[in-house]
């Protein structure tokens, strides 16, 4: 092996390097089209994109602590806190359980209403 | 164990046979797989971007190895599908996107080799005591840029790819011997027959190729 010969095979490897073998045609659109057909669907819309506004697990644990903070705080109100409830079916200011002037009603007045 | 893995071969292969090692080195330098987990998520653009960049080297690995365009067109279409298959399942840092896709190639144009020989298996096949003869009439025709595939053409398929993925793709041997699944021992021993069974065909073709002595 001479090395004007392997200078020439070299020479050869340059030149394939050089000019790598033409895409056919169409050959790119058929790899494209069969890319698109087995691409996963992106992960976004419906369900998902309504969860990911609202800020996704951490937005979502707040409002299920704040919602049962505000249930608990309607079902036994600190003393301290004046009685929405009470103001709202009475017409009265300020009221509370332990106002002598009210009739005793329990389970928020409903059965008030209903005599 | 690797749910990508290493594995080109159309038969059955155990994928613990088939992963292999990955450094940090291979996660960084391996934009490929940075896109191929763009196009898992729905990227559109991921997709044409990875076609565009990894479509013209398969092509052009399998139309050296197997030298019908035809061929290798089936080939790059079949190895591309592969690799949209398994986009969902990839995991980064396992195996280099290219190193894979070429060895998905290398396998096929292995069964394809094998089915033009009638079904033996490759390496039943002595390897022919002087490829010249055939070869030699044919370059007497063929131009300088047809010479080089006549050449590989005529080399053992083993001997061919090695020498593709070194001297055209410009592939490291460590690489090649991952694609190929040999040591990188076995690697170099093919290049090297590779390379003085090229010489000796091309040999005589000097002047007919335009390579004179003054000019190499």
């Amino acid at each position: 092996m001479t090395k004007p010969d392997t200078d020439m095979l070299e020479a050869l490897f340059q030149d394939a390097r050089a000019t790598p073998p033409a895409m056919p045609d169409g050959l790119m659109d058929r790899i494209m089209a069969d890319a698109v057909a087995q691409q996963p669907k992106a992960k976004s819309g419906g369900w998902r994109a309504i969860w990911q506004t609202i800020g996704g697990a951490p937005a979502f644990g707040g409002l299920v602590t704040a919602t049962a903070v505000g249930f608990w705080i309607g079902v036994a109100p600190p003393s301290n806190l004046p009685d929405i409830a009470t103001q709202i079916i009475t017409g009265t200011e300020y009221a509370s359980f332990d106002d002598t002037s009210l009739p005793d009603f329990s389970a928020f007045g409903w059965d008030i209403e209903e005599g | 164990m690797a749910r990508a893995c290493l594995n080109g071969a159309p038969a059955a292969v155990s994928p613990k046979t088939m992963s292999f090692d990955a450094s940090i080195d291979d996660v960084v330098d391996d934009p490929d797989a940075a896109l191929l987990a763009r196009y898992a998520d729905g990227d559109e653009a991921a997709a044409r971007l990875l076609t565009m960049q990894l479509s013209p080297r398969v092509f052009g690995h399998a139309f050296r190895v197997l030298g019908d365009g035809a061929e290798a067109e089936d080939v790059t279409q079949e190895a591309l599908m592969r690799l949209w298959k398994i986009a969902p399942q990839w995991r980064t840092g396992e195996a280099k996107v290219s190193t894979w896709l070429y060895r998905v190639v290398a396998n096929l144009c292995t069964d394809r080799l094998r089915k033009r020989r009638g079904g033996v298996p490759l390496d039943d096949i002595a390897e022919p005591a002087d490829p010249a003869e055939s070869a030699e009439a044919k370059l007497q025709r063929g131009s300088r840029e047809d010479a080089l595939q006549i050449a590989l053409d005529a080399l053992p398929e083993r001997q061919r790819q090695a020498v593709v993925l070194r001297h055209i793709e410009g592939l490291a041997n460590p690489e090649i011997s991952e694609i190929l699944d040999i040591g990188v021992e076995a690697v170099e021993s093919l290049t090297a027959r590779g390379k003085r069974a090229l010489t000796a065909l091309l040999s005589g073709q000097r002047d007919a190729l335009g390579y004179s002595d003054d000019k190499t």
